[in-house]
C-alpha cells in the first residue's frame, strides 16, 4: 500500500552509482544497462521520484563530472548551455541576465537557493513536467535541444521534445547534452510570470512572452504557457493572431478570447481547472503588457 | 528600564541567547540527531484505510528478514489519553499504541526494527495484512447524524467506561444571564456561521524517539516532547514500568506549536520495540508520516451577537461543532477554553454556549499555537467589525467600548478557571497601533474599483499566561526549579521545562541573573531529565516565562536568602542589609554591605568557604503553582493588497502591539510576533488539509509540496512590520512578566480577514480565504 511504501526520505532498494568523466563513457554505461539506468543530474526531481517509488533504477549515471555538459558558452547567434549547468549558475551569470533575460527571470523563480544550487537546466527539461519553469521560457525563446546517443548527435526544436508528463523524445541510451538558445531579435522585450500559492511553489500557471514591436506593429511574438496542458505549450495561434498587428485593446481582447480554447487545464490540489482558465488570461494580459514595456530597451 | 518605571539590569536588555549559535550553525542536537551503539532503526506500518478492521496480519516474512516486529498483540491493551494535563475525571481515553481497528489513514498497526532504516523499510513492505474495509465518515456534521458508521463504541472517562452516541466525543454547555432578554434589548442582532480549516503544524522537526532498554528493566528516552514528565507518566501507564526507571531526557525542540503537548505515538512504539528487541531503537517519522500524525482542530461556529445602538453588547450565543479526527487528545478541555476565549474578548452581560466535539475518520487533532483561540478570535473579530458597521460605529471604538480589561472577571481557561485581570494595556495598544497604521485614513469597504485594492484590518486578542488558578480545577499547572551555586560562583539551573525554540529557558536564566545580581553568563542551563528534575507540566498555554519563570524566580529568591545569610556570617553584617552586584571583570556576583567599604565577598569565595566550613551546598528546589493565568494582550493592524484578477492577497504593512507585562527578551519577543503573524497569515489565506473522498487520505498525501506555508519571502519587509510593546506590570508574574507565544498569533488571521473585507467590501465566513474563493465572491458580488 502506498502509504507504507513511499515518503521523501528513504530509498529502500539498492542501486549502483556510476560517475563517468566523459560523454563517451556515460553513453557506454547507458547502452549497457538500458532502461535499468537513469541519468542523475542535480537529483532534485529524480531522488524525489525514487523515494516516491515512481522509478526504481538499478543504475544511476551521474553526469555532473562530464566537463562539456557543464559548459556555458556563446555560439553563433545565441548560447549553448550544457545540460548539467546549475540553475544558480545561470541566475548568477551576467551574460545570461543581459542576453537572455527571459530565461534568467524564469530560472530565478525556481525553488529555493538550495534547490537552484543543485538543480540543472537539463533536468528541468528531461523531467518534462507540465509546469517546468525553464521549459516554458525556453519554448518562447525557440530553443533547440542537443542530444547525444550511440549513433551520434542531433539537434531538434524543443517544442517537439516533450511528449507528455515525464515523457520526452529521449531514448534510455541517449543524453541531453545541452540547449541552444538563440538571442531574441534586437529590441525585443520579454516577461516571465509565475503564479504559485506562495513564493516557493511550483506554478499553478506560468507564462513566458517575447515581443518585438516596430512602429507599434507586432513584428515578433512568442508565447508559451505551463501547467495548463499535459506538457508546456507554445501558443502559436495567439502568436499569429498578434503578429503584424497593432497591440490595440481589441487585438488584446481577441487574443485573450483564444486562450481558453488553446489550453486544457486540469483540477488538482494546486488549483481548479476553472481558476487556471481564468488566470491564464490574466497572465497573458500581464505578460504582454510587461514585455511591451520592456521593448526597445537594451539589446535584449 | 521598563515603561512601568521599574529599572532592571538584565531584563529587557538585548542579549544573545545561550543556545543561539549552536542552533543557527546546525550544531544543536535534536532528538533525531542522537545515536546509540548497536541501535536498531524502526518503521511503522500504517493503515491505508480511513476505517477498517484488521482480519489477519502475517509478519513471518519480516521476521525472516531478521527484523523485530510488533503488532497490536505485543502491546498491553491499555486505552489511554496521550496528553496528561487534565485530572483523571476530565480525561477521555480512546487510544491504543497499535490498533486492529484503524480509524484514520496512517493509524499505526504494526512496527518493525532492523539494522538500518532501509532494511526496516523492506521488512515493513513484506508484512501482509488483510483488512475488512469499513465505511468512513469524513465530515463532522455527517458524522453526528444517526445511522452512520460509529468510530468508537465505548471510551473511558477516567476509569469509567462510557458509551459513545452519534460519534459525539464530548460536549459542554455553559450559560450565564438571561440571553433572551439580552437579545430583546439589542437594537441589532447578527447571526452567522463561520468555518475554519484543518491545518498541519509544519514544525521543522518531525516526531522522533530513541529508546534504550536499561538492564534494570527500565528505559531511557530521547524524544520530541513538550513535557518530559508527562511522557514518563504515560509510558508508566501503558507499560507498567516503575516511574523511577523511566528516564526521559529534555532536548531542544525544532519547533512544535502544540504537536507534542501530548506524547507522540513514536515514543510508546519505540519503547515496545526496544523492550522486545533488547536493543536501542530509533524511530524518526518521515515528513509524510508526521503529517499523518497530528492536525489542528477544525471548528464550525454558529455565532449570534446583539448590540445596542450605542455599541454596547447585550447578549451572545455560540454553538460550536469541532472535528477532532479519530481520537481525543484534549477535546474536552478545549470545549471549555473555546467558551473562555469567546467571552473573554468582549463583555457579554448574558451568554449561552454549546460545544460539541465530533469524531471523524481523520488524523487526530491536537492543540496548535493558540489552542482554538485563533479560530475563535477570527470569528468574533469578524462579527465585531460587522456589528460596528451595523450600528454605525468605528470598529476600533466599538472594541474599546466592549473589551474585557483591568478589573474585569477573566474566564481565560474556561468556566471553571476565573480570575480578575490585574494588568491590561489594551487601550494603549489600540490607540498607538491605530496611529501608526493610519487607521483614520483606511478606505471605506467596497469603495475601490481598480484591479489592486488595499484594505486595513484590525484584529485584537489575548491568551492566558499558563493555566494557573486560585483553585485546583481540572488542569494541572505547576513548575519546578532547582538552583545550586558552584564553587566558582556560577549557578546551575535545573528544570524539566522544555524550550520549544522560543527561548523560554533563556528568559529563566535572565530572571535568575536579575534576582541574584549576577552576570547572565554565570547562569548555566543544565542538561536534565526526569530523574534529576522536579515536575513541570508542559511548555504550553504560553506559560514558559510566566509559570516556569515564576518557579525560577522563587528558587533564586531562596538561594539569594541563603547567600546573604552566609555572607552575613563571613562579613559580620546583617543579611537584610546586604546586596549583590555583578562584577563583569570577575565574571561573578559580589555580595556587599551597602555603604561600608571592604565588606564584600564574591559568590565564588563564599561558596568555597562554605565548603571548607562544611556549611553545605547553597541550593534551592522550588515547586511553584501560579495562582492565576493573566491574559497577555495583542493587536494586529494589517494592510493587505488584493489582486482582484488573480485573487492573490499580499501583506503590505503590519503594525503589531503587545502587552506582555515586563519584556524580558525584546528581540525574541518581537520574533514571536513576526512568527505569529506568519502562522496567522497561513490560517487566513493559505492552509488546509482537505481529504480525498475516494481514498479517505489527505489530498496532499502528506507531501509538503502541496501543503504550503508562508515563507519569509511571503511576509512584508521587516521595515514594514512594526512591533511595539506597551509595558504593564503584572503583579502575579515574575518581575511583572506575562506570556506571549500564543497571543502573538491569535488575532493575526482576524486582522488579515478584516483587511481583505475592508479592501473588497465582501465578508468571508470560511477559512482559508483562497484566491479561488476571492474570485468567486467577487463574481457573485458582480
Ligand atoms: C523543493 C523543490 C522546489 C522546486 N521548484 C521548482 C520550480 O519552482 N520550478 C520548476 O520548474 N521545478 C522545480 N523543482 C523541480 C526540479 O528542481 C527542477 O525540475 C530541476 O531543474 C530538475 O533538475 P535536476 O538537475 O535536479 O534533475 P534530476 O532530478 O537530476 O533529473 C530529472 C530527470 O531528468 C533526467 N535527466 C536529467 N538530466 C538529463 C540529461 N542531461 N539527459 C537525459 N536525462 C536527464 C533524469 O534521469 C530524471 O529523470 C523543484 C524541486 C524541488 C525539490
Amino acid at each position: 500500500m502506498e502509504i507504507n511504501r513511499v515518503n521523501t526520505r528513504i530509498i529502500p532498494f539498492r542501486f549502483e552509482y556510476h560517475s563517468p568523466s566523459s560523454l563517451g563513457e556515460a553513453l557506454t554505461i547507458l547502452s549497457r544497462y538500458g532502461s535499468e539506468a537513469r541519468i542523475l543530474a542535480g537529483g532534485t526531481d529524480l531522488l524525489v521520484d525514487m523515494k516516491q517509488r515512481l522509478v526504481e533504477p538499478r543504475h544511476l549515471v551521474d553526469i555532473k563530472r562530464i566537463p562539456e555538459l557543464r559548459l556555458l558558452r556563446e555560439d553563433v547567434g545565441g548560447f549553448i548551455i550544457g545540460s548539467a549547468v546549475k540553475l544558480r549558475e545561470l541566475e548568477r551569470s551576467e551574460a545570461i541576465k543581459g542576453r537572455l533575460p527571459l530565461l534568467h527571470e524564469a530560472v530565478s523563480s525556481m525553488g529555493s537557493v538550495q534547490v537552484r544550487n543543485m538543480a540543472t537546466l537539463g533536468g528541468n527539461l528531461c523531467r518534462a513536467s507540465p509546469s517546468a519553469d525553464a521549459a516554458v521560457a525556453l519554448l518562447a525563446l525557440e530553443a533547440e535541444v542537443l542530444i547525444a546517443g550511440p549513433t551520434g548527435a542531433k539537434r531538434v526544436p524543443l517544442e517537439g521534445f516533450f511528449l507528455g508528463p515525464r515523457a520526452t523524445l529521449l531514448r534510455p541510451d541517449e543524453i541531453l547534452t545541452g540547449v541552444y538558445v538563440p538571442y531574441p531579435p534586437e529590441g525585443a522585450g520579454s516577461a516571465f510570470i509565475k503564479l504559485g500559492r506562495t513564493s516557493l511553489d511550483l506554478a499553478i500557471v506560468n507564462i513566458a512572452a517575447a515581443l518585438k514591436l516596430r512602429g507599434g506593429i507586432v513584428e515578433h511574438c512568442r508565447i508559451a504557457m505551463g501547467a495548463v496542458a499535459p506538457k508546456p505549450l507554445r501558443l502559436r495561434n495567439i502568436e499569429s493572431l498578434l503578429s503584424g498587428r497593432e497591440l490595440t485593446p481589441e487585438a488584446l481582447e481577441e487574443a485573450l478570447g483564444m486562450v481558453e480554447a488553446s489550453i486544457k487545464p486540469i483540477t488538482d490540489i494546486r488549483a481548479t481547472a476553472e481558476y487556471r482558465r481564468e488566470v491564464s488570461k490574466v497572465l497573458l494580459r500581464d505578460a504582454l503588457k510587461t514585455a511591451t514595456e520592456r521593448c526597445g530597451g537594451r539589446r535584449s | 528600564m521598563s515603561m512601568s518605571g521599574k529599572s532592571f539590569r538584565v531584563l529587557g536588555e538585548r542579549t544573545a541567547r545561550k543556545d543561539g549559535l549552536a542552533r543557527v550553525r546546525g550544531l544543536e542536537r535534536y532528538a533525531s540527531d542522537y545515536y546509540l551503539r548497536n541501535m536498531l532503526h524502526a518503521r511503522v506500518l500504517k493503515s491505508p484505510y480511513p476505517h477498517a478492521r484488521v482480519r489477519s496480519i502475517d509478519v513471518s516474512e519480516a521476521e525472516g528478514l531478521g527484523a523485530t516486529v510488533i503488532t497490536f498483540r505485543d502491546i498491553p491493551r491499555v486505552r489511554f489519553c496521550p496528553r496528561l494535563v487534565s485530572t483523571p475525571e476530565a480525561t477521555y481515553k480512546d487510544w491504543l499504541v497499535l490498533t486492529d481497528r484503524p480509524l484514520y489513514v496512517g493509524e499505526p498497526i504494526a512496527a518493525v526494527a532492523a539494522e538500518s532504516e532501509e532494511e526496516a523499510q523492506r521488512a515493513l513492505e513484506s508484512i501482509r495484512v488483510e483488512y475488512e474495509v469499513l465505511e468512513p465518515i469524513l465530515d463532522p456534521l455527517d458524522s453526528m447524524r444517526p445511522g452512520g458508521p460509529q468510530l468508537h463504541e465505548t471510551i473511558l472517562l477516567g476509569d469509567e467506561e462510557v458509551r459513545v452516541e452519534g460519534n459525539l466525543a464530548c460536549r459542554l454547555e455553559v450559560a450565564e444571564g438571561d440571553v433572551e432578554k439580552g437579545f430583546g434589548e439589542a437594537d441589532v442582532v447578527l447571526e452567522r456561521e463561520y468555518r475554519t480549516s484543518r491545518r498541519y503544524h509544519s514544525q521543522l522537526e518531525v516526531k522522533s524517539a530513541l529508546v534504550n532498554p536499561e538492564p534494570d528493566g527500565g528505559v531511557s528516552i530521547w524524544c520530541t516532547t513538550q513535557t518530559i514528565h508527562n511522557t514518563r507518566l504515560l509510558i508508566h501507564e501503558i507499560f507498567g514500568i516503575p516511574t523511577s526507571r523511566i528516564r526521559v531526557y529534555r532536548l531542544p525542540l525544532g519547533g512544535s506549536f502544540g504537536s507534542s503537548i501530548h506524547t507522540n505515538l513514536v515514543v510508546p512504539i519505540a519503547v515496545a520495540l526496544a523492550l522486545k528487541a533488547g536493543r536501542p531503537v530509533k524511530l524518526a517519522y518521515t515528513r509524510e508520516e508526521d503529517m499523518h500524525d497530528h492536525s489542528s482542530y477544525q471548528m464550525i461556529f454558529r455565532l449570534k451577537l446583539g448590540a445596542k445602538r450605542d455599541g454596547r453588547l447585550t447578549a451572545g450565543e455560540l454553538d460550536m461543532v469541532m472535528d477532532i479526527g479519530a481520537h481525543q487528545v484534549q477535546a474536552y478541555p478545549l470545549l471549555g477554553c473555546v467558551v473562555g476565549w469567546w467571552v473573554s474578548l468582549y463583555k457579554l452581560p448574558s451568554k449561552r454556549y454549546r460545544g460539541r466535539a465530533i469524531y471523524t475518520n481523520k488524523v487526530p487533532s491536537c492543540a496548535m499555537r493558540g489552542y482554538g483561540n485563533p479560530q475563535t478570535t477570527w470569528m468574533v473579530e469578524s462579527m465585531v467589525d460587522e456589528l460596528a458597521e451595523a450600528v454605525g460605529m468605528d470598529p476600533l471604538e466599538f472594541r474599546l467600548k466592549n473589551y474585557v480589561g483591568k478589573g474585569d472577571i477573566f474566564w481565560g481557561q474556561g468556566p471553571t478557571v476565573k480570575s480578575v485581570i490585574e494588568s491590561c494595556g489594551v487601550e494603549e495598544i489600540l490607540r498607538r497601533g491605530a496611529e501608526l497604521i493610519g487607521w483614520d485614513k483606511r478606505p471605506k469597504p467596497g469603495e475601490q474599483r481598480g484591479r489592486y485594492r488595499r484594505g486595513i484590518g484590525l484584529g485584537r486578542g489575548f491568551h492566558t499566561s499558563s493555566a494557573g488558578a486560585a483553585v485546583p480545577g481540572t488542569v494541572v499547572d505547576y513548575s519546578g526549579a532547582i538552583l545550586k551555586v558552584n564553587e566558582d560562583g556560577t549557578i546551575d539551573y535545573i528544570t524539566a521545562m522544555v524550550d520549544q525554540g522560543g527561548g523560554s529557558l533563556e528568559a529563566h536564566a535572565k530572571i535568575i541573573a536579575e534576582e541574584l545580581g549576577v552576570p547572565l553568563e554565570v547562569v548555566n542551563i543544565v542538561a536534565a531529565d526526569t530523574q534529576t528534575t522536579l515536575y513541570d507540566v508542559c511548555t504550553h498555554a504560553s506559560r514558559g516565562v510566566y509559570a516556569g519563570g515564576g518557579a525560577a524566580l522563587r528558587a533564586a529568591r531562596e538561594v539569594k536568602g541563603k547567600l546573604l545569610e552566609l555572607a552575613a556570617r563571613v562579613l559580620d553584617a546583617y543579611p537584610h542589609a546586604l546586596e549583590i552586584r555583578p562584577d563583569e571583570e570577575l565574571g561573578q556576583g559580589i555580595i556587599y554591605a551597602r555603604g561600608v567599604e571592604g565588606k564584600e565577598i564574591t559568590i565564588g569565595d563564599l561558596t568555597t568557604m562554605a565548603r571548607h566550613k562544611n556549611w553545605g551546598t547553597i541550593a534551592s528546589a522550588v515547586s511553584f503553582r501560579p495562582g492565576s493565568c493573566p491574559p497577555h494582550f495583542t493587536a494586529f493592524f494589517a494592510e493587505v493588497e488584493v489582486d482582484t484578477s488573480t485573487g492573490r492577497v499580499r501583506p503590505v504593512r503590519v503594525v503589531a502591539g503587545a502587552d506582555i507585562g515586563t519584556v524580558i527578551n525584546p528581540d525574541l519577543a518581537e520574533g514571536q510576533i513576526h512568527g505569529g503573524f506568519a502562522m496567522g497569515w497561513g490560517l487566513a489565506v493559505l492552509e488546509d488539509t482537505p481529504y480525498d473522498p475516494e481514498t479517505g487520505d489527505l489530498l496532499c498525501r502528506g507531501y509538503i509540496t502541496d501543503y504550503k506555508v508562508p515563507t519569509a519571502a511571503d511576509m512584508p519587509d521587516v521595515e514594514d512590520f512594526k512591533v511595539f510593546f506597551v509595558e504593564t506590570h503584572e503583579p502575579t508574574g515574575p518581575f511583572g512578566a506575562k506570556g506571549l507565544g500564543e497571543a502573538a498569533k491569535n488575532p493575526a488571521a482576524a486582522a488579515v480577514a478584516n483587511a481583505i473585507s475592508n479592501a473588497l467590501g465582501v465578508r468571508f465566513y470560511e477559512l482559508p480565504i483562497t484566491p479561488d474563493r476571492i474570485l468567486k465572491a467577487l463574481r457573485e458580488k458582480g
